[in-house]
């Protein structure tokens, strides 16, 4: 994303915030939507929007789980492994759904590019155990196995959104 | 059953109240106009003082207190930020309150900034409430509309207004400070206490910080008079509490109940409908993860302030998780051990590498690579940790690790004798009730 | 480094409490590990650093026991309080500092012997003395693929940072350059510039100072020297006139390394070097470097013993021509007093001056009260006029920036655009108009203002001095120069001129030529240096370094570098500090005192003293700037030079106009684009060459293109200059690099650097 449609996107909000530091969290998180992550320009265009240094926009993007600074693919799975969601499944929901989608155990993206799978601490959602989120939009839960991979078929084959909010 | 829906405003009045006009007929903003017309800043914050809120985000402080540390004579304007990142292990109770009732919400933050003379509220919600997020945002925006926010208040003299902010992924920032950090539009890390953010808070000016489900008893409070909220519970634990519940139990949810009114038995057994056909409780983390767990000798203990503290625990954020006597305590112990350490900000020393160094232990007992000697070395690690280090995150984080390896030492015992613990059968395809 | 900030236990208002169960006390507000310090009792630190602002508390290696507090309290951040009780080595305080090293150990490679800072690590130092008995960590230690080169100066081993978030702090909060951070998060953050960048900047060399541990290590220095093979001098940084005190780690005759001192000297650099005073020690050795003698006989050269050269000068000089001396900015005071005493006595009656700015008018200015760099942080307002500090005078950037961060109000005012421009409110000047800009401030009201101002600039505008004194004085101000030359206010302290040899030898009345660190000819008015010194019939020079001069002179005596003597620097505040060996000379190399000395004997005029410090004695005696002082009052922080006698403001008037026509010249240095950067390998990848810098509109009117190359050309001579637009250049000038080696620049000037125009045209 550029410089421009950033600051289009962050002008409007700037009087609410007594220090313009504070525009750096939602210019990242508007600038992902885009591409569903942060490329080297993003976080340029974030830095001149914004009027902090690369480094620095950079550095505080690494901070955050959901910022995500290397590719992904076009839909992000988090699978809550937090302690609900591990009583009630949520070890073998990780691992079906990483086969479903043909990346290790610890998670990682598939190969048509399709969809990241990672693991995410409690999404609070305990009372949905096991519980999974798609992107930042959409939580589910409880999920079955066979749930799981239904999951993983029809992100496959879904349009990808107009704007990847994770 | 000893449900009493004050702060569920929504399930009392049975629908969801995403609507300015719903909540407006449930009895909403009335708080507000009351405090408005008829009370000053002062005798507001007292209401909240003498209703004896405590803060529900898991420290328990008392909330009238905190806004009456708010400096009077302050440059620098005022500020009520509402901590919306609940992301405490076992705790969803914020998420049903923004999702269905956030009107509440606002008019809580609305008397808070009233009574402490605020000119703005922030919202931090963490990244992955999304979806709860654009319901706060299209409350927000009903609202202004309306006149309960911006320039002149419901048509008084007060100005205020309300900014929605968006975490994006990490625990640490439903720390007061390191959220205040990340508002700040920086990495959210742990600022040194003191200053206290009353006195220099958000952008170093006087804030007051609670949790949603504090701010949101506040129109009740004002409604019905902080003397019929004192009215329940104990002389410390007053008013009612939500509960998360979770786990192995049959009835996961959040319900409502007054304080001490309910004993930790009830709510597992009667309320959550208890356990699978054979099987029994065998622990719980009753206020999120961050505080020792308890075997089933607690279960009569009553479920307020006190009680819990006595029972050798807290009641922290009332995420309760439970474990039947299907799971691995051990296992358990390590998945919040990996928690607290994926969660450390990294800033200070004995969390970033202790809490680093109790999972590496942790892991190698359930993989059969323990040592006897291990369970000294994490209760004198943890001992390194407590009391040292920048922020709570590590000072509560050890705690479900030290206590389990006291409260449970044959478990663990048992791992390190027999070759570690094998991944047990997880409660799966078990329809939730509730 | 400096690590506790200084605490003075006999100021006002001291608090009493208890520390290790004594009665002590601290000036209210003073860290409890300051005053501890003061006290006596060291209580271990790692992200502490007073320097980098208000504590962090991240490290807890302070962890102290405060009685009534829960838990245990970091000294660092916890100000002394009446009465309260302090234990720093109870049992439990011990366990506190003991665990905190077990967990700092617990990742860290214990990799001392391979590591360049071993032998002088705080995190080895202070785990052998505070430290865990034994390491109960059995699991694998964090892996990172091996050093990383965060620049072409800074290695960075990952492995055994501890995340103290000095470096980081060094980069956002005091050199602002906002370039180093910290990434990711937990025990997977790192240290880190943007990916894929370089750490680059003016000051970046300092985290390597301020890293307790080996994380961040000089790529120059790396696996040259252990530190018992090495020895520690203070002394001087030689390539600025603010005077930085350095350390220079010498091994085997050689500079090996430069670095802050431990203890910095708040007054002036407050621990902060420059890159250019760090890493331009490579020059040292530099090819250019003059190692042996050389005497030309009719156009023969042949190399000499330093005897011989010395005979050889003196047979020249002794032949009774008239004779002239030329004394240059890096000579120290006493070089510039021998100088004289060999024109006064055995050369009676020779010419003497330095090369330097004349600086007529400039008196106005410079006799209103000083103040020393330490003073701009609490200034409540400081106006810079002139100059462009951030690549002259590096280290006043940092003071400017931490007063700004105090609340101080900056303005700047003058004709090219510099990094301390954003930091303030910028007031751009018209080239050869600062008077007008000056006396059209409207200075907001401040406690205390703090004037800085360009000798060069100023010198170019005798009615801008005026003007500006008037200022000063009437706002009960105080000034700093910001000078031109490195030892120019020990040279003027001398009462050394900067006309007389020029104009005499110009006059064809000069037939023997002595310099003595002087390079007319690679400096400004260089051609009109060149005219005159064609009418020079023998020339001798003793220097450091090749140049025009030495190449046209009859005798060449090399001399010791400022890495290589005794002697005394003036800084531009009026600070007389000490240079201190470092490295021995060449063999063919002398320190050029004894050489002026060796040739006074020579000429039968033997002074009376054989060290340099007698030498300075006896200038103290003679020249009254210089009164009371000597080497040991001058100490290890030095000594402030007299006032200069109060001259009045009035009496300066009107603009110089400025020679030739076509647009205003402003010159303008990089602090990487001088002689000195360009010697130095370490500094290869960040050097910095001449252009011609102009708005585009310029460009376009005079038809040249960004890229294209131009002939600039003066009354005084001429030179070619890549060409670059930049629209943050105001039109109206030319804004063209001086100091560059080879570029020509100077050629451009004439010898006062008095204003002139130039035209520019397509070569
Ligand atoms: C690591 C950590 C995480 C926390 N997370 C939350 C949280 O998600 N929500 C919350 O309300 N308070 C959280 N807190 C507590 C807050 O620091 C703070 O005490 C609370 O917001 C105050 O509001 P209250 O008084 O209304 O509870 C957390 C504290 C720590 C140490
Ligand atoms: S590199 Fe050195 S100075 Fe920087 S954080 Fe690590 S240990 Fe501290
Ligand atoms: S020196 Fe005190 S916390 Fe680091």
């Amino acid at each position: 994303m550029n410089a421009a449609a950033i600051s289009a996107h962050i002008e409007p909000i700037r009087h609410e915030y007594a220090e313009g530091r504070s525009l750096i969290l939602p210019a990242l998180k508007y600038a992902q939507t885009e591409k569903g992550h942060l490329t080297r320009e993003d976080i340029e265009a974030v830095a001149e929007a914004t009027g902090f240094s690369a480094a620095y926009v950079e550095s505080v993007a690494s901070f955050y789980d959901r910022l995500y600074l290397q590719p992904t693919g076009q839909r992000v799975v988090s699978v809550c492994v937090t302690l609900s969601c591990m009583l009630r499944g949520s070890d073998e929901l990780m691992e079906r759904i990483c086969d479903r989608a043909g990346v290790s155990h610890h998670g990682g993206t598939s190969e048509d590019g399709m969809i990241t799978v990672q693991e995410a601490q409690c999404l609070g959602y305990c009372d949905h155990a096991p519980a999974v989120q798609v992107d930042a939009e959409q939580t589910r839960g409880p999920l079955t196995l066979d749930d799981a991979d239904a999951l993983v078929d029809e992100l496959r084959t879904s349009p990808r959104p107009d704007e990847l909010w994770r | 059953m000893p449900i009493r829906n004050v702060v569920y405003r929504q399930r009392e009045a049975g629908q969801v109240l995403t609507d300015l006009s719903d909540y407006r007929r449930a009895g909403g903003y009335e708080a507000l106009r009351t405090a408005l017309t008829e009370m000053d800043r002062d005798e507001t914050v007292y209401a909240f003082v003498r209703s004896g809120l405590r803060g529900r985000g898991g420290a328990g402080f008392p909330m009238g207190r905190k806004a009456s540390f708010i400096p009077k004579d302050s440059v620098l304007p005022a500020y009520v930020v509402c901590n919306a990142d609940e992301s405490e292990p076992g705790t969803f109770k914020d998420r049903e309150l923004m999702e269905t009732n956030p009107f509440q919400l606002l008019e809580g933050i609305t008397l808070a900034g009233y009574a402490i003379g605020a000119v703005r509220g922030y919202i931090y919600i963490r990244g992955e409430y999304e979806h709860q997020a654009r319901i706060l945002d299209a409350a927000i925006a009903q609202a202004r509309t309306a006149g309960f926010l911006g320039q002149g208040v419901a048509g008084s003299g007060f100005d205020f207004d309300i900014t929605l902010y968006r975490g994006a992924g990490a625990y640490i920032c439903g720390e007061e400070t390191a959220l205040l950090e990340s508002l700040e539009g920086k990495r959210g890390q742990p600022r040194l206490k003191p200053p206290f953010p009353a006195v220099a808070g958000l952008y170093a000016s006087p804030t007051l910080i609670n949790n949603v489900e504090t701010l949101s008893a506040l129109p009740a409070i004002i409604e019905h008079g902080a003397d019929w909220y004192a009215s329940m519970g104990t002389e410390k634990s007053t008013g009612t509490k939500l509960f998360s519940i979770s786990g192995h139990v049959m009835k996961p949810g959040n319900y409502e109940i007054v304080l001490h009114d309910t004993t930790l038995r009830e709510l597992v057994y009667d309320i959550a409908g208890g356990f699978r056909p054979g099987r029994e409780f065998a622990a719980a983390w009753v206020g999120g993860s961050s505080v020792n767990v308890l075997g089933p000798e607690s279960l009569d203990t009553p479920l307020d302030y006190e009680s819990m503290a006595e029972a050798g625990s807290s009641l922290g954020s009332a995420g309760c998780i439970v474990m039947d006597d299907s799971g691995s305590i051990v296992r358990a112990t390590l998945r919040l051990a990996q928690f607290y350490r994926h969660e450390s900000c990294g800033k200070c020393t004995p969390c970033r590498e202790g809490t680093l160094w109790l999972e590496r232990i942790l892991q190698r007992i359930v993989d059969g690579e323990g040592r006897m000697e291990d369970l000294e070395l994490i209760e004198s690690l943890a001992g390194r940790m407590v009391g040292r280090v920048l922020c709570a995150l590590a000072d509560t984080g050890v705690l479900p690790v030290t206590s389990a390896v006291r409260r449970f030492r044959d478990d663990f015992v048992h791992a390190i004798e027999n070759g570690g613990v094998p991944r047990p059968e997880p409660m799966m395809e078990v329809p939730v009730g509730g | 480094m400096a690590d506790y900030a200084p605490v003075d236990l006999t100021a006002e208002g001291q608090v009493e409490f208890e520390l290790n169960g004594r009665r002590v006390s601290a000036p209210a507000g003073t860290m409890l590990v300051d005053a501890a310090y003061a006290l006596g009792v060291e209580v271990p630190i790692f992200c502490y650093e007073p320097r980098l602002g208000a504590p962090i508390g991240a490290c807890r290696m302070c962890l102290v026991e405060i009685e009534g507090m829960r838990g245990l309290q970091t000294a660092c951040s916890t100000p002394v309080q009446p009465d309260m009780v302090v234990r720093t080595n109870s049992d439990i305080a011990k366990d506190g500092q003991d665990g905190v090293l077990e967990f700092l150990l617990e990742n860290h490679p214990l990799d001392c012997p391979v590591c360049d800072k071993g032998g002088e690590c705080p995190l080895q130092d202070r785990t052998f003395r505070f430290g865990p008995g034994r390491t109960r960590f059995v699991e694998a230690k964090r892996h990172f693929p091996k050093p990383l080169d965060l620049s072409s100066v800074i290695a960075l081993d990952r492995e055994r940072c501890i995340s103290c978030y000095r470096c980081v702090r060094f980069s956002q909060d005091v050199a602002e350059d906002k370039a180093l951070v910290m990434q990711e998060r937990g025990a997977a953050a790192e240290i880190a510039t943007l990916t894929g960048d370089q750490y680059e900047g003016r000051f970046t060399g300092n985290v390597i100072d301020i890293c307790p541990v080996g994380a961040l290590t000089s790529i120059p220095y790396r696996f040259t020297a252990r530190p018992w093979d090495v020895t520690n001098t203070p002394s001087i940084c030689g390539h600025d006139a603010t005077g930085t005190n350095v350390e220079l780690t010498l091994r085997e005759g050689h500079v090996a390394r430069v670095t802050a001192r431990p203890e910095p000297n708040y007054a002036v650099e407050e621990g902060w070097l420059s890159d250019l005073s760090r890493f331009a020690y490579e020059g040292n050795r530099a090819p250019d470097r003059l190692t042996a003698p050389l005497i030309r006989d009719d156009g023969r050269v042949k190399e000499a013993s330093l005897d011989d050269a010395v005979d050889a000068a003196a047979l020249v000089l002794g032949r009774g021509g008239r004779v002239g001396i030329l004394v240059g900015p890096t000579a120290t005071v006493e070089e510039g007093f021998l100088a004289q005493e060999l024109a006064r006595t055995a050369l009676g009656g020779a010419r003497i001056q330095r090369l330097g700015i004349p600086g007529a008018g400039l008196d106005a200015i410079r006799s209103q009260p000083r103040a020393e760099l330490g003073d701009i942080d609490g200034a409540g307002l400081v106006v810079i006029v002139g100059g462009d500090p951030p690549n002259q005078q590096s280290i006043v950037e940092l003071r400017v920036r931490k007063a700004r961060r105090r609340g101080a109000a900056v303005i700047t005012v003058g004709p090219r655009p510099h990094a301390l421009e954003p930091v303030g409110t910028a007031v751009r000047s018209e080239p050869g108009r600062l008077a007008a800009a000056i006396a059209a401030l409207d200075l907001p009201e401040a406690a205390s203002t703090i004037v800085l101002w360009d000798e060069a600039d100023l010198a170019a505008e005798p009615d801008a001095a005026g003007a500006l004194a008037r200022i000063v004085g009437d706002r009960g101000a105080s000034q700093i120069e910001l000078g031109a030359d490195v030892n120019g206010a020990g040279l003027r302290a001398l009462g050394l001129g900067a006309g007389d040899v020029l104009e005499a030898a110009a006059a064809g009345e000069i037939d023997t030529l002595l310099t003595i660190h002087a390079d007319p000819l690679d400096g400004p008015g260089a051609a009109d240096w060149g005219w005159a010194l064609g009418r020079v019939r023998a020339r001798i020079a003793i220097a450091a370094y090749a140049s025009a001069v030495t190449d046209a002179s009859t005798v060449v005596i090399p001399a010791a570098t400022h890495y290589e003597t005794d002697g005394v620097y003036v800084s531009m505040t009026g600070r007389a500090q000490r240079l201190r060996p470092g490295a021995t000379a060449p063999a063919g190399a002398a320190p050029g005192w004894e050489l002026l000395i060796a040739l006074a004997h020579r000429l039968g005029a033997p002074p009376p003293y054989r060290s340099a410090a007698r030498a300075f004695a006896a200038a103290a005696a003679a020249r009254p700037a210089l009164a009371g002082l000597d080497y040991d009052v001058i100490g290890v922080l030095g000594a402030p030079v007299a006032a200069v006698t109060p001259v009045s403001p009035n009496g300066v008037n009107g603009p110089r106009e400025a020679a030739g026509t076509g647009l205003p010249l402003v010159t303008t240095t990089r602090i990487f684009g001088n002689a000195a950067a360009h010697r130095s390998e370490a500094l290869a990848s960040v050097r910095t060459g001449a252009e011609l810098v102009l708005n585009p509109a310029e460009g376009e009117r005079l038809g040249i293109a960004d890229g294209a190359r131009a002939r600039l050309r003066s009354p005084h001579g001429e030179c070619i200059l890549a060409v670059r637009l930049a629209a943050d250049h105001p039109a109206g000038a030319a804004f063209a690099t001086t100091g560059v080696p080879g570029a020509g620049v100077e050629r451009l000037l004439p010898a006062d650097r008095g204003p002139v125009n130039v035209e520019i045209e397509a070569p």
